[in-house]
């Protein structure tokens, strides 16, 4: 942990400067823990005309919870501006990601999220798939046969053997 | 005994897989209902109490109607699943919810309900009723109501519940407004939870359904000062009546029991009314459902239709003002 | 000997072995699987039970039991997909060994440990049942509180890199643990009166949300890189590695044991409590969370440790430790029979059978369990553009299953968004898991013993058992603080 200014003027690529995620989390936290404790907390948690002991509030243990974070926040924050920590070797795959790529991932999610009971489970399955197939750029077509083949058979699954209800899907539900 | 096991092993695997193609090649389409399966909805999560009573009355009806799919919806006290019923739309014309004391509850508790928790439902039977035993550990000073009641006017008692809102904790409740004494409601998350602390007297007494203290009775580390239910129960024929012995604290008109009854929404047709309600009377009458209630220290629920309904109001205006009282209602 | 003949015709059916086979492979397969839990295999599985003999029925739903305790840890280790809360903890070390090629011997080294661990914990319970229900009998709320500061702080131990970031995590899991209804007064705690805020967040989808979800996001937001084959290569567990794990397993089963017969603690405590002392223990401190034989060890050993435990205060006092005993109450119940004392004087012959059908189920989980590894371990062969997608879809319909409810999903994707987002700074989320697990038990046992107390605050010390753990507690924070000091300078 101990680094010396020399180390980090040294080996400037391997290290982030003032401006690392160290500092960035904590102050990002400190902000939140803020709100967390001045707005939300009396906004959104009521306590009982009565209580018997104040270690009774329903207040007590997000307030608790909330203090320690700003407190940690900001040690967080303090420690990162003072020795800023080790890049990791993983950060070189992240640059240059095609947004395609992401974009396809972030519609997958939004299916899931939003259309799941429209689209029924075998159909928002079959459709996430296909676009995370897209975005890996996979070209063979009987790969996208498995994504039409998986999500049937899992629903199944999960319907016959495991008793377990999956949405039909709204959407087609109609027509039948 | 081995053959015969072997058998019931072998015919509940044919069961199931029948079951399984059943559903998978759909009943035959007819006018007459049911034309589908029957979804029942449990209102809480697999592996309770309503759970395991739904999933015990699905399998005998799916032996008078047609298969019958139990689906968990548990939330926000059972008013989630319920809502959703209430809802009504596609598919509600095969579609049953095991409906509670958190049905009643429930509604007292919960804000913005958006249904009417009388009106938007056809109510078809009262299936089962468990009632709840007032105990208090075998350790307790206390040998009778009347000493308790007196004791707990004195000074501060404590009850434990498996949690708030649950039909336990407004047991709880109702005995304190009507005896007017200051019972400190200690809640746990569970009856697992809550009956050690019972069993060690860390709290003074509890309002717990017959099948969980039921044991602990026999055994002698819980003393049982009185059931819960109008009559006594035949489990417990030596412990009184709350009614009979508690007319002098206010308590001539304590009852409450766990019951458990099939809702469907307003629109539920007529037929299938008449076919589930014939139905669930050949079950309610069958060995095998007699033969299951005693494990549970049940009765068979008596409530038919707008009987149901009419118990179902008065529920729901009981517990409508312990909720205002205990400062519960949001 | 006539009793012992007794047992044997109870116990000697074909259907009690099918029994046990049959629920030891439900329970892996199910419990392999991301979102179902061995919960919900033992909940689905008791109606086909109704007709079956008592010992049958219940040997049934215990090996699905047992077999789920150790199937979630399969796809913790290969896809960091844990399918188990307990299992959570399996994932700290098996991932990072999978990644290294390890995978094998991850699995590998599961296995044997849940298997001692098992053969302890029904030793424990068949032996020690009378002694530990005492035990648990004697665990009130002061005694839970104390047992609950004590094991948060293993937080420190399964903090990672940071400490700072890891007790940060913790306590924004404890202000997610607070959504809900208020459990005292019942009012409304940051649910923004949203109706699927009313109950606690839902454990399963935080669970897969937390650990399966960032691998997702993290792959499709880098360059597709080379697929690594994880599989079949890589050596098995030597005799050498399993002996020198052989103290962390054996120390973890006892654990599990004490844990698991105390009713509501649960085997994800267990799991944590146990990876937390071998760490401690260890001379290789610093490769505990980088892909450590005996991290692994301690950690199922830790899980599988409670299972049989979990039996004791059910079968001797009639109080179920969990939800899955709880279910398994209910099948005692339907076939008319009640645990607790009374069970031991009017069916001993039946418990008896029942234990014989116990010991045998921790063969059977062995057998089975090398079976799965076999045949589970080739999804490491898939490449992770074919994987992926498939593994998300599984969390989806298994996140959606747990309540039927679409807000589940959202949640669950929240939480990997949270999750990704702790990946790239570098903060654990076991820390987060266990905030969220510990903290509504921190407080709920604060308020119950402060309301039990009527006002007298010694109630908090009341016994040598709240004492035990109020020293432990200081202990392991001396220790935390000493160790930090020790690596400062």
């Amino acid at each position: 942990m101990a680094i010396s200014e020399n180390q980090i003027a040294d080996a400037p690529a391997t290290h982030y400067g003032r401006l690392n995620p160290n500092t960035i989390v904590g102050a990002a936290f400190f902000i939140l823990a803020l709100v967390f404790l001045y707005y939300i907390i009396p906004n959104y948690i009521s306590s009982p005309p009565f209580m018997q002991h104040p270690l009774l509030s329903p207040k007590f243990l997000p307030q608790v919870a909330g203090w320690s974070v700003l407190v940690l926040s900001l040690v967080l924050m303090v420690s990162g501006l003072r020795v800023p920590p080790e890049r990791e070797p993983g950060d070189e795959l992240r640059r240059g990601v095609s947004v395609i790529r992401q974009g396809l991932m972030v519609a997958a999610g939004v299916v899931y999220a939003f259309f799941f009971e429209q689209l029924g489970a075998i159909g928002s399955g079959v459709l996430a798939c296909v676009l995370l197939f897209l975005a890996s750029g996979l070209r063979n077509p009987l790969i996208y046969l498995l994504a039409a083949a998986f999500p049937v058979l899992v629903t199944l699954l999960f319907i016959y053997l495991l008793n377990v209800p999956l949405p039909a899907g709204e959407l087609w539900e109609a027509w039948f | 005994m081995i053959s015969t096991s072997t058998k019931l092993f072998k015919s509940a695997v044919v069961a199931a897989v029948a079951s399984v193609t059943l559903a998978m090649t759909g009943v035959a389409h007819g006018e007459e209902w049911p034309s589908d399966n029957i979804r029942l909805v449990v209102p809480y999560s697999a592996g309770g109490t309503t759970d395991l009573l739904s999933r015990k009355v699905a399998d005998l009806l799916q032996k008078e109607l047609t298969t019958v799919v139990v689906e968990n919806r548990p939330g926000a006290g059972s008013t989630v699943a319920t809502a959703q019923l209430a809802r009504g739309g596609r598919g509600s014309d095969h579609m049953l919810v095991m409906a509670s004391p958190g049905h009643t509850i429930g509604a007292s508790i919960y804000p913005n309900l958006r249904y009417d928790p009388v009106e938007d439902f056809v109510f078809i039977r009262n299936v089962i009723d468990i009632p709840n035993v007032m105990v208090v550990p075998a350790s307790s000073p206390y040998n009778s109501v009347e000493e308790f009641v007196a004791a707990a006017r004195e000074g501060q008692l404590s009850f434990s519940s498996p949690g708030i809102g649950s039909s336990i904790h407004m047991s709880g409740e109702l005995f304190k407004n009507l005896t007017q004494t200051n019972l400190i409601h200690v809640p746990f998350r569970g009856s697992g939870e809550a009956l050690p602390a019972l069993l060690a007297g860390d709290v003074d007494v509890a309002f717990e359904n017959m099948p969980t203290v039921y044991p602990h009775i026999q055994s002698g580390k819980l003393k049982a000062l009185a059931v819960t239910t109008a009559e006594r129960s035949e489990f417990l024929p030596e412990v009184p009546a709350l009614q009979e012995v508690g007319a002098e604290f206010g308590l001539g008109d304590y009852v409450t029991s766990a019951w458990f009854g099939l809702i469907a929404h307003k629109s539920f047709p007529e037929e299938a009314q008449a076919k589930l309600g014939a139905a669930l009377e050949k079950i309610v009458e069958s060995k095998n459902f007699k033969s299951f209630l005693p494990q549970f220290g049940a009765v068979a629920g008596k409530e038919v239709g707008d009987e149901f309904r009419a118990f179902v109001a008065d529920e729901l205006e009981k517990w409508a003002e312990v909720a205002e009282q205990a400062n519960l209602k949001r | 000997m006539e009793n012992f003949s007794e047992v044997m015709s109870l116990f000697l059916s074909v259907d009690n072995f099918i029994a046990i086979a049959v629920g030891v492979l439900i329970g892996v397969v199910v419990g392999a699987i991301p979102g179902l839990t061995a919960t919900m295999a033992v909940a689905l599985a008791l109606p086909f039970t109704f007709s079956l003999e008592p010992v049958t029925a219940i040997l049934l739903l215990v090996g699905i039991y047992k077999g789920g305790m150790y199937g979630g840890s399969i796809t913790a280790i290969l896809i960091r997909t844990p399918g188990s809360p307990a299992s959570a903890c399996t994932l700290l070390d098996g991932y990072p060994m999978a990644q290294q090629g390890k995978a094998k011997k991850a699995l590998k080294t599961a296995l044997y440990s849940s298997v001692v661990a098992d053969v302890i914990s029904n030793v424990a319970l068949i032996f020690f049942a009378a002694y530990l229900a005492k035990i648990a009998l004697n665990f009130g709320p002061p005694e839970y509180f104390w047992l609950i500061c004590f094991s948060l702080t293993i937080i420190v131990s399964v903090s990672g890199s940071s400490v700072v970031k890891g007790l940060i995590a913790a306590f924004l899991g404890i202000i997610v643990s607070t959504i809900g209804l208020d459990a005292v007064y019942g009012t409304q705690r940051l649910t923004f009166d949203n109706y699927n805020l009313m109950d606690r967040v839902s454990f399963i989808p935080l669970l897969i949300g937390l650990f399966a979800i960032p691998e997702v996001i993290d792959f499709y937001t880098s360059k597709v890189a080379p697929h690594i084959r994880t599989a079949v290569t890589g050596a098995s567990l030597t005799w050498q590695e399993f002996k020198a794990s052989l103290k962390t397993i054996i120390r973890g089963s006892v654990i599990g044991v004490i844990i698991g017969a105390i009713p509501g603690t649960g085997a994800t405590s267990a799991a944590f409590i146990s990876y937390s002392e071998a760490k401690r223990t260890s001379p290789r401190k610093d490769n505990f969370g980088k892909g450590e034989v005996e991290g692994v060890a301690a950690a199922e050993a830790g899980n599988n440790g409670v299972a049989g435990a979990t039996l004791i205060p059910l079968l001797s006092l009639g109080i179920p430790g969990d939800v899955i005993t709880a279910i398994i109450l209910g099948a005692f119940m339907i076939h008319g029979l009640t645990p607790g004392p009374v069970l031991f004087q009017e069916n001993l012959t039946l418990v008896y059978a029942l234990f014989c059908g116990i010991l045998v189920s921790s063969v059977v989980l062995l057998v089975v369990g090398n079976a799965a590894i076999k045949y589970f371990s080739l999804i490491a062969d898939i490449p992770k553009t074919i994987l992926l997608p498939i593994v998300l879809m599984f969390c989806i319909y298994g996140a959606y299953a747990v309540n039927n409810s679409t807000f589940d999903i959202g949640l669950m994707l929240a939480f990997g968004i949270l999750g990704f987002v702790f990946n790239r700074t570098g903060i654990a989320a076991a820390p987060f898991l266990i905030g969220f697990i510990l903290g509504p038990m921190f407080e709920d046992n604060l308020r119950r013993t402060i309301l039990i107390s009527k006002g007298d605050p010694s109630v908090f010390f009341r016994g040598p058992i709240t004492w035990v753990f109020v020293l432990l507690t200081v202990a392991s924070l001396a220790f935390a603080v000493r160790r930090y000091w020790v690596t400062r300078n």
